[in-house]
C-alpha cells in the first residue's frame, strides 16, 4: 500500500473548502454592511450619531435573537414558522402574569420565556415523534400561539404593568447621568442597553456551543445527513427537538424585550418576524438545506435588514418601498450565494 | 488505428445496420478538458465503431467520467475534434447529444422517487394522445424495455420502493427505450447480481448485433471478458492503450491503470479466527424481508453474505444494527444477550454497519474529513460539559488519516470532495474509533477503483487479525472466496447454508444462492 494507490485529489483541492467558502460568505455580508453604513451617512446626516445607533442596536436585536434561533433551526434541517407568534405569546403571558397574579417582573417574564420554550417543545415534538414536515408543525404554531394570545387577552393590549416591567427593555448598563443645574438630567453616556447586551452574550454562547460542543457538532451532522446521523449514533429526535427548544425559549425571551420597551403587552406583537428572523440567516450565508450556516453570519444579516430599514426610514423612503428593497435583497444575497456554490 | 479524419461520409449510417468495422460511429481526437486550475484530460484520442462494446479503463479520477461527458454533452472539450457518424459535432447539451442518438446510463442514479418507474423511463418524452399523457403506451413500452431485462419490475412501482439494484435496472431500461445508437454504461453492473448481470449482457450482445456502439466503464474488469471487444486505459487523464480485448491480461491492463504491476488482487489473509464467539444471533426475523436466520461470528473471522438481490442479507445487517426493527430472534455479543431498538444500542454494544450507500447513509457529506471521522466518539474528545476539545479532535482524526492512508489535502476538507476509496476509509475510521467489536461491511468495495479495493480489502484483513468480527456483504463472488472465512449463503430471506470458504467455489454458492437446498 504505497503512494500510487489511490488518485491524486487535484480537482479537490483547487475547490475552496466550506470553511474558505463560509468565510468569505461571512466578509461578503460584512462588506456590504459596511457600504449601506457608508452610503447611508452620505445621504443623512443624522444616520452616524451614537443615539441613532442606539436605536438601530436596538431594533436590530429582536431581528437577531430570533435570527440566532432560526439559524440553529435551519442548520438542522429544519424549520421555525412561528416564533412571531410565539413571541406575542410569551409577552402576553410575562404580563399577565404581573398584572394578574401579581408575580414579580423577573418571575414573570421566565414564565414568559418558558412559555416559548414550551411552544418549541411543542414543535420539535410534532416534527420528530408525529413525523410532521417542519413548515407545517410550526405553521400549525404559530396560529395557535397567535390564537392563544388573543384569546388571553381578549385581543386588547395588556398596560399599566408599572416601572419594573420596562427595565428590561428600556434599561442600560453603565448608563451615566448627570443632574445638570438647570435641574433636568443630562445624559452623558447612555450606556449598553440591556437587550443588546442580552443579544450580544447569547449571540458569543449560541455561537461558541455551535462550534465546539458536542451538541452543536451533532445540529450540524443531523442537517448534513440525518440518516447518516443516526446510524452513528446521534440521538437524531432529541437534537432536532433541541433546537425548536432553543428557538422557542429565544422567541420567548424577545417577546419579553420587545413588551418591556413597550411596557405594555400587544398581543399583535411580532407578525411576520419569522420572516426577518429566516431572512437575517439565509443573508448571513446559513443555507435552508441545512449543515450550513453561522451565527456570525446571522448577526450581520440582523444589522443588514436593520440597517437598511433604518436608514430607509431616515431618508424619508416609504415603508411600501422598505419592503420592496428588503425583498429584493434578500433574493441578490441568496442569488450569489448560490452562484458561488455552483460548479 | 481509425482517427477522425473521414469527413467524407457526411450522411453517416442512417440506421444501425450491419456492422461496417471500417468508418467509426464516434472518433474523438486530442480531447482536452481543463477545469480551472486542473487539467482533467490531454490530447485523449478515442473511436468507437458500430457494434462493438469499447470499454475504458482507468482508477477513479483518471479522467473517464470527463471524457464521458464530453460525449454525452454534458461538458465541452477545450480542445480537440468529436465526429459522430462522420461529421463533426460539439453537443451543447445533453438534450442535443441524446436526439442525435446517443444515450447515457449514469453510474448515480437519477430516477425522480416520487414517479413510477413507467414515469420515470419516459420523463420528458411521455407518449401522448392529444395534452394528455397516454397511460397505456406509456406502461406498455417501460414493460418492454423491462421484461427485455428481464427485471420483472411493475411499472407502475413508485421508484422509491425500489432497491438499489432495481434502480440501476430501471436507469438501464430508461437508455434502452431511447434506441439510442451509442450508449455509454457507467459501472451499470455495480449493483447487479451475477444472475442479473448476466441478462444484461445478453442486451449487450444483442445491441451489438443490432450496430450500435457501447462505451463501457467498470471496475469489474472479470465480467469484461463476456462482452468487450477493445479496451482503452486512461491514465491520470491521458490515453495510455487501446487494444482488442483479447490481445491482452486483465494484469496488463490494471498494472496500466494503476501504473505498475499489481501483485494481488486480494491480500494474504493474516487473521486466524479464534473458537471464541464474539456474535451469536438466534432465530432473527421480520415478515417480508428475512426469517429465522441463526448464526455465530468468531473473533477475528471474516464472514461473508453471500445471495442475489433481495435475499435479505442487507436488511439482516441493518435489523442486527438497529436501524430497522427486529421482530423476533435474539442477539447476543460475547455471551451476553442484547436488546436493540435502535442504532444507539447496537454502537453501545460495540456493533457497527457500513452502509452500501456511502453518501446517504454512511458521511455527513458537507462536513469536513475530522468531523466524520469523530462522529460516532465525540465523547472521547470532549470533557465533561460536553466542549470538543480541538487538540484531542485534531489529533485522533489525524491519527485515522495516517493510519488508514485517507489522501485528503486538509483536516477540513468535505468529504464530498473525496474519491470512494477515501470516503470509504473514513466510514471505517470512524467505527475503529468507537472500538467497534463487530463491523458489518454492506458491499463495501462498490465503486471503488481497484488500488483501493485492495487497500479496504488489507484495512479488513488487518480488523480481523486484531480480534473485531468482520461480517462482509458482497455481491462479488471473488471478493467473497478471497476474503472470508466462511459464507452464509442467502435465499429469498433465509439463510440457506453456510459454508467453509476454503472448501467450496463460485458454482457450489450459487447453487445455494439460486434457491437450490432449500426444502
Amino acid at each position: 500500500m504505497s503512494a500510487g494507490l489511490n488518485p491524486p485529489v487535484t480537482a479537490a483541492r483547487r475547490r475552496l473548502s466550506d470553511r474558505q467558502k463560509d468565510l468569505i460568505q461571512t466578509f461578503a455580508a460584512l462588506g456590504s454592511l459596511v457600504a449601506l453604513v457608508a452610503a447611508f451617512s452620505l445621504t443623512s446626516g443624522a444616520f452616524l450619531s451614537l443615539g441613532n445607533g442606539m436605536s438601530i442596536g436596538l431594533q436590530v436585536t429582536s431581528i437577531a435573537l430570533l435570527g440566532i434561533g432560526a439559524t440553529v433551526v435551519i442548520i438542522a434541517g429544519g424549520i421555525d414558522l412561528s416564533v412571531g407568534s410565539v413571541l406575542a405569546l410569551a409577552g402576553v403571558v410575562a404580563a399577565l402574569c404581573v398584572k394578574e397574579l401579581g408575580l414579580p417582573v423577573p418571575l414573570a417574564m421566565l414564565a414568559g420565556i418558558g412559555v416559548g420554550g414550551v411552544c418549541g417543545l411543542v414543535n420539535g415534538l410534532v416534527v420528530t415523534r408525529l413525523k410532521l414536515p417542519p413548515f407545517i408543525a410550526t405553521l400549525g404554531m404559530m396560529l395557535i400561539a397567535r390564537g392563544l394570545a388573543l384569546q388571553l387577552t381578549g385581543a386588547r393590549a395588556v398596560s399599566g404593568l408599572g416601572e419594573a416591567f420596562g427595565e428590561l427593555g428600556n434599561g442600560a448598563l453603565l448608563r451615566l447621568v448627570r443632574v445638570g443645574e438647570d435641574g433636568f438630567p443630562e445624559v452623558l453616556f447612555p450606556g449598553i442597553p440591556y437587550p443588546v447586551l442580552l443579544m450580544a452574550v447569547i449571540a458569543l454562547a449560541v455561537a461558541f456551543g455551535l462550534r465546539r460542543s458536542v451538541l452543536g457538532r451533532h445540529v450540524y451532522a443531523v442537517g448534513s445527513n440525518a440518516e447518516a446521523a443516526r446510524l452513528s449514533g446521534v440521538a437524531v429526535g432529541r437534537v432536532v427537538t433541541l433546537t425548536y427548544v432553543l428557538s422557542g425559549l429565544l422567541a420567548g425571551l424577545t417577546g419579553c424585550v420587545l413588551m418591556s420597551r413597550l411596557v405594555t403587552a400587544q398581543p399583535n406583537e411580532g407578525v411576520m418576524y419569522e420572516l426577518d428572523a429566516i431572512a437575517s440567516a439565509v443573508i448571513g450565508g446559513t443555507s435552508l438545506a441545512g449543515g450550513v450556516g453561522t451565527i456570525s453570519g446571522t448577526v450581520i444579516g440582523a444589522f443588514v435588514i436593520g440597517i437598511l430599514r433604518n436608514g430607509l426610514n431616515m431618508n424619508g423612503v416609504s415603508a411600501f418601498t422598505q419592503q420592496i428593497i428588503i425583498g429584493l435583497v434578500i433574493l441578490l444575497t441568496v442569488w450569489i450565494d448560490q452562484l458561488r456554490n455552483r460548479r | 488505428m481509425l482517427d477522425g479524419a473521414d469527413d467524407a461520409a457526411a450522411s453517416g449510417g442512417l440506421a444501425t445496420g450491419a456492422p461496417e468495422g471500417t468508418s467509426p460511429l464516434l472518433a474523438l481526437s486530442g480531447i482536452a478538458k481543463e477545469f480551472p486550475g486542473v487539467r482533467a484530460l490531454s490530447g485523449v484520442d478515442f473511436d468507437l465503431r458500430r457494434g462493438e462494446v469499447h470499454a475504458v479503463c482507468g482508477e477513479n479520477g483518471a479522467g473517464k467520467s470527463t471524457l464521458m461527458k464530453i460525449i454525452s454533452g454534458v461538458q465541452a472539450p477545450s480542445a480537440g475534434r468529436i465526429v459522430y457518424k462522420g461529421v463533426e459535432r460539439r453537443f451543447a447539451s445533453p438534450l442535443e447529444a441524446e436526439a442525435a442518438g446517443i444515450a447515457m446510463i449514469h453510474q448515480e442514479l437519477n430516477l425522480v422517487a416520487h414517479l413510477t418507474v413507467a414515469e420515470n423511463i419516459f420523463l420528458g418524452r411521455e407518449p401522448r394522445r392529444g395534452f394528455l399523457v397516454d397511460r397505456r403506451a406509456l406502461r406498455d413500452g417501460a414493460r418492454a424495455c423491462l421484461d427485455r431485462l428481464g427485471a420483472g419490475i411493475d411499472p407502475d412501482t413508485l421508484v422509491r420502493d425500489l432497491s438499489v439494484a432495481q434502480c440501476q435496472l430501471v436507469e438501464i431500461a430508461k437508455a434502452l427505450s431511447l434506441k439510442a445508437e451509442l450508449l455509454i454504461m457507467d459501472e451499470p453492473t455495480s449493483s447487479l447480481t451475477e444472475q442479473e448481470a448476466r441478462r444484461l449482457f445478453q442486451v449487450i450482445r444483442d445491441l451489438k448485433a443490432a450496430g450500435a456502439g457501447i462505451v463501457y466503464i467498470s471496475h469489474r474488469l472479470d465480467e469484461m471478458r463476456e462482452i468487450v471487444d477493445r479496451v482503452t486505459v486512461l491514465r491520470d487523464g491521458r490515453h495510455v492503450s487501446t487494444d482488442a480485448f483479447a490481445a491482452v491480461t486483465l494484469d496488463a491492463i490494471v498494472a496500466r491503470m494503476v501504473g505498475r504491476a499489481l501483485d494481488e488482487k486480494f491480500p494474504e489473509r493474516t487473521s486466524v479466527p479464534t473458537g471464541h464467539v464474539i456474535l451469536e444471533a438466534a432465530g432473527l426475523t421480520r415478515a417480508g424481508a428475512f426469517r429465522d436466520v441463526s448464526f455465530t461470528l468468531r473473533r477475528g473471522e471474516i464472514l461473508g453474505f453471500a445471495g442475489l438481490m433481495g435475499a435479505g442479507r442487507t436488511e439482516v445487517a441493518r435489523a442486527i444494527f438497529g436501524a430497522d426493527p427486529l421482530e423476533a430472534g435474539s442477539l447476543a455479543i460475547e455471551g451476553r444477550s442484547l436488546t436493540i431498538r435502535d442504532p444507539r444500542d447496537a454502537i453501545a454494544a460495540g456493533i457497527a454497519y457500513l452502509s452500501e450507500d456511502r453518501k446517504a447513509q454512511g458521511l455527513a457529506v458537507k462536513m469536513p474529513v475530522d468531523a466524520n471521522l469523530t462522529l460516532a466518539n465525540l465523547g472521547a474528545v470532549a470533557n465533561r460539559l460536553g466542549l470538543i476539545d480541538a487538540g484531542r479532535h485534531a489529533a485522533a482524526a489525524q491519527g485515522f488519516v495516517d493510519r488508514l492512508e485517507i489522501r485528503t489535502p486538509s483536516l477540513g476538507q468535505p468529504v464530498r470532495l473525496l474519491s470512494g476509496g477515501n470516503q470509504q476509509k473514513i466510514i471505517i475510521g470512524k467505527w475503529l474509533f468507537r472500538d467497534a467489536k463487530v463491523m458489518l461491511f454492506d458491499e463495501p468495495t462498490r465503486g471503488i477503483d481497484v488500488g483501493a479495493k485492495l487497500a479496504i480489502y488489507t484495512i479488513m484483513d488487518r480488523l480481523a487479525a486484531r480480534g473485531i468480527g468482520v461480517v462482509l456483504i458482497s455481491s462479488e463472488l471473488p471478493e467473497i472466496l478471497g476474503m472470508t472465512d466462511r459464507v452464509a449463503v442467502f435465499h429469498r430471506g433465509r439463510l440457506v447454508r453456510i459454508l467453509d470458504t476454503a472448501r467450496t467455489d463460485q458454482e457450489e454458492i450459487m447453487h445455494y444462492a439460486s434457491g437450490f437446498g432449500t426444502a
